[in-house]
This record gives structure tokens, sequence and C-alpha cells, in this order.
């Protein structure tokens, strides 16, 4: 046990990192859960990451900025391309994700050949550290997620605006990857809303964003207290608690039948 | 006796409060501050002998202890260059950023070798600075400790007589180590090898090793099939004596390439921790030199 690290000033960006990518994903996450496309993630980060490579192949020099805009180009073009196919190939959406993932992926590689550099810019993109995290580097975000929210709830973006979601989509987690990793972006996604299915419908949303919120609390404070790799333990106290949040939704229903 | 012993415990609990707190990269700089640094200093090495010290995982324990810490011991030449420029901005702690006394980068205090000569991006993950991987050469150590010895008296003048004591203890031993090492390597004088990536030079420039070809063809890319068949040639018509590799890296090209040739592989410890039998700085070389012998053909 460690004590020391157990310091707000050491898990606190960390902290505040984990509620800000919490309240955007879970919601995102229901959507994707209930139309089985959870690879959706993957396949637009790795097309962010494309974009930033093909930028650096053609020549302009990707720093700071740069590197933002062609990552968040590639990945809005991505969600177009993802948003013609569930409009064309509905019942292959989840197949042809998968598909577009594992082109983005390697493409990428054969880009690489010829421009080794991209390679640790693609891995900077790919496999944000949470704990890494300043608060400056947090406020541009906390202020696009505030919009992708703000937007998200005052339209019904699942129903009349699907363009909207793939839009919403990329322009989250291409910022969310940066920060906290693919790992830790896909367990949001999908963990919390799974650990909260079996309650009712209009309980759902509450549940996940308390499993999300305490997975992370817990979880910084777990790698605090061990000295474990932050992002891992996350992911794995999100999973632990989502089991936990099933059971117990079992066992309250059948209590309901029982009477 | 028993007043002695009382008397150092005395001494000890007085000055183990004072000790200088130092946040290493990699487990050389730990074990030369040790050396160098005594019970007066307290050692933290942000990576082990079977960690790739390009990359690391973020844990809260690492900002906690560069928090605390007095001097920052690390390579530098860009070999931390993907983590602890992040580190340094979440340690809040003035002594230790660039610039200032608490801020030791040892490859600032050698000659470095593979300074390429025009940066070009399709070279792979070169280091503009040149090779960062300065102390797999014995030599480079003795240079790096004097300058480390003069940092240690700048950031704790009190116990400057007992720094400057122990280096010159640290220095006899290691020169009389060096004398040894040198008469043991002439063996390896001008003796081919394949290394797996490019982190010997300083060690092939000690022992006038032959570099014969490099399994990454770029430096962090694993190798492209062609670049593997041209050295399965190669080796047929100027067969190499043995294949290096780092302990904390993959060893399935060294072994693919081993299979097809017959040349032998030679793990080493790279750093300490690296094998079990590199423990200190010492044994360190003397176990790497072993085992570079014990390949070499007869």
């Amino acid at each position: 046990m460690n004590w020391v690290a157990l310091d707000l000033s050491i898990i606190g960006p960390a902290i505040i990192a984990g509620l800000l990518v919490v309240a955007t994903h879970v919601p995102l996450g229901r959507a994707v859960l209930d139309r089985g496309i959870i690879f959706i993630d993957l396949a637009i980060a790795q097309i962010a990451g494309l974009g930033v490579i093909a930028a650096n192949t053609f020549g302009l020099e990707t720093d700071g900025w740069m590197i933002q805009i062609a990552a968040t180009s590639a990945a809005i073009l991505g969600a177009l391309l993802l948003h013609w196919t569930e409009k064309h190939f509905a019942e292959l959406q989840e197949a042809l994700i998968g598909v577009v993932f594992v082109l983005a992926a390697t493409l990428s590689i054969l880009l690489l050949t010829h421009n080794p550099h991209g390679g640790e810019q693609l891995k900077d993109l790919l496999v944000g550290q949470i704990l890494w995290v300043s608060y400056e580097q947090l406020i541009p975000v906390a202020v696009l997620y505030l919009a992708v929210l703000g937007v998200w709830f005052s339209v019904d973006v699942l129903k009349t605006h699907r363009l909207t979601f793939y839009l919403l989509f990329a322009l989250t987690v291409t910022a969310s990857v940066q920060l906290v990793g693919i790992y830790l972006v896909f367990a949001t996604l999908i963990i919390p809303s799974l650990g909260a299915l079996a309650f009712s419908k209009q309980r759902q949303l509450t549940i996940a964003y308390l499993i999300g919120s305490l997975g992370y609390f817990l979880g910084i404070a777990f790698s605090a207290l061990w000295d474990l790799p932050t992002g891992a333990v996350v992911v794995w106290t999100l999973a632990v608690l989502a089991g936990l949040s099933a059971c117990i939704a079992r066992s309250v229903n059948q209590k309901t039948i029982g009477n | 006796m028993r007043h002695l012993s009382l008397l150092a415990l005395l001494l000890f609990s007085a000055t183990s409060h004072a000790q200088l707190e130092i946040f290493s990269c990699e487990p050389e700089w730990s074990a030369l501050a040790k050396e160098l640094g005594g019970d007066r200093v307290e050692t933290f090495s942000a990576t082990t002998g079977l960690q790739d010290p390009h990359h690391i995982e973020a844990r809260p324990n690492l900002i906690a202890k560069i928090r605390n810490a007095d001097l920052v011991a690390c390579t530098g030449a860009d070999l931390e260059s993907g983590w602890l420029p992040l580190l340094l901005k979440r340690s809040g702690n003035n002594k230790i950023q660039k610039g200032n006394l608490g801020h030791f980068m040892a490859s600032e205090h050698v000659r470095l070798l593979g300074i390429p000569k025009q940066i070009d991006r399709g070279q792979g993950d070169i280091h503009a600075a040149g090779n960062p991987h300065i102390h797999t050469n014995p030599k480079n150590i003795l240079r790096i400790a004097k300058s480390m010895s003069g940092t240690l008296e700048a950031l704790d003048p009190d116990n400057a007589a007992f720094f400057k004591e122990n280096l010159s203890n640290f220095v006899a031993r290691w020169e009389t180590a060096l004398g040894r090492w040198e008469e043991k390597v002439k063996p390896l004088m001008g003796v081919p090898v394949v290394v797996y990536h490019d982190s010997w030079i300083y060690l092939e420039d000690w022992l006038k090793l032959k570099q014969v070809a490099v399994l990454e063809e770029k430096p962090g890319i694993p190798p492209s099939s062609g670049h593997l068949a041209q050295i399965i040639t190669q080796m047929k018509s100027e067969p190499a004596s043995m294949i290096i590799y780092a302990a904390y890296q993959n060893d399935k090209a060294a072994l693919w390439l081993s299979n097809r040739t017959n040349i032998p592989i030679v793990k080493l410890p790279f750093t300490i921790g690296g094998t079990s039998d590199s423990n200190d700085l010492f044994s360190l070389y003397e176990s790497s030199i072993n085992l570079l012998l014990k390949a070499v053909p007869h």
C-alpha cells in the first residue's frame, strides 16, 4: 500500500479526465450497444490516426494543432463513410465497421514504411495515458464535450439525425482516445451500459453514469495505492462494478417477480 | 564496539532525513548514484532492466516520487522523450526542471556517437541528438560518474567530502575492473556481429566489434522480409559470429535468423536487472563480457 500517491494533485487531473469521458461515452455507448456496432470506436480512432499519418506522408508538418486538424478531419470523413454504409447496407453495418478498422490499421502500416516518424505520432494518438493528463489539456476537451452533450440531449440523434450521431461520435472519440487511450475509451463506452442493462429503462442512464464515475474514482485510487498502471486498473474496476450492478439488478428483479 | 554501532546508528538517523532523493529513469543511473552517494542518497528507478526505456506505463507512484526528488538522473538524448517531459510537467517540482541543478542528463557528459549527418524522415525513429545507449561503454560510466558526483556535491555541500571520497574510491575500483576487462575482451576484437536494434554502438566502439547488420532496418520498426532475406544472403558469404539482442527486446527476429544461419544468439542484460547475474554496474559488464566470450569461436 502506498498512501503517498493518493494525493489529489497527482490523481486529480486523471479523475476529472475520467469524469469527462464518462459524461459523454455513457450515452454514446448506450446507442452503440443498442445498434450492436461496438467496434465503431476502434474504427474511428484508427481512422483518426490514419489521418495524421497520411498528412505526414503528404509532406504536411504535423505538430500541435495540425495533428488535431488532420485527426479530426479524418475521423469526420470516417463518420460520413460509416453513415453512408449504414444507409445502404444496414444489416451489414457491424461487419463493415470491422473491415474499415482493419483496413485503416493496415493502411497505416503501409504508409509508415516510408514515413516512420508517423509511428510515434500514431502511438501518441491511440495510446493516451490518463495519468499524464494536465488541467490545461482538459479545458478544450471540456468545452467540446459540453457542446456534444448539449446537442445530444436536445436532438433525438438516434431516430431523426443519424448523421449527427456519427459526427458527434467521431469528435468525441478523437478527443478521448488521445486523453485516456483506446482501452479506456472502449471500456467506458460499453461496460457501464452493459452493467445497467438489467435495470428498468428509465433507470439505466443513471446507473450507467454511477458505474462509470465510481469505476474511475476507485480504479484511479487503487492504482495509486498498489502502484499499478492506471488505465488497466480502471478497466478492471469498471468491469467488476458492472458485474456487481448486474447481480443487484437480477436479485431486485427476482424479488419483484416473487411479490 | 557497542558504542561505535550506537554512534553509527545516531549518525545514520541524523542524516537519513537529509538524504538526497534521486529519481532515475533507468536502473544504471540509480546504481551509479548509489555507488557515489552511499547512504546519503535514496534512489528510485522508473524502469527496470526488463523494460524498454523508450516507453513506460503511467503509474501514480512515478509522479509521487518525482515530485519529491532533489535530482532526476536520466540518459537524455531523446531516449525518454516519450514520457519524461510529461512527467516533469506533472511533477510541479522546480528543482528538477531542465536548466536547474537537479536535472542531470548523462548523455550531456559524454561524446555521442551515431549523430545523423542529415535528418531524413525516411530513416526511421532516428535520434537527432545521437545514439542514446551510452552506458554500454564502461568508459562512459567513468566520465558520467565524475559529473554526477559534482552534481551531488553541489546539491548537498555538507556532504561534499563524503561524495569526493566515494568518487575516488569508485574511480579506483572501476579503473582496476576496466584494466581486467580490457585484457579479457581481446578475443572479441574485430569479431563480426549482427544486432537486433542499434543499441550497442558504444559497446562495439569499446570492444572493436564489427557490426555487419542490424535486424531492424529502420530503428523502431520491425524488419521487413526483404531486409531479412538480404541479411541471410549476406550471412552466407560473410557469416557473423553472433547475433546480439537486449534482454528487454523480443527475441523472435534473432531466433529466426539464428535458426536459418546457425549463428549463435547472445542475450545481453543491457542494464542492471536485465539478467539475474547483473546486479550492479560491475557485474553488469562482467556478465556481458562473459556472455560475449562464450559465443566467440575459439
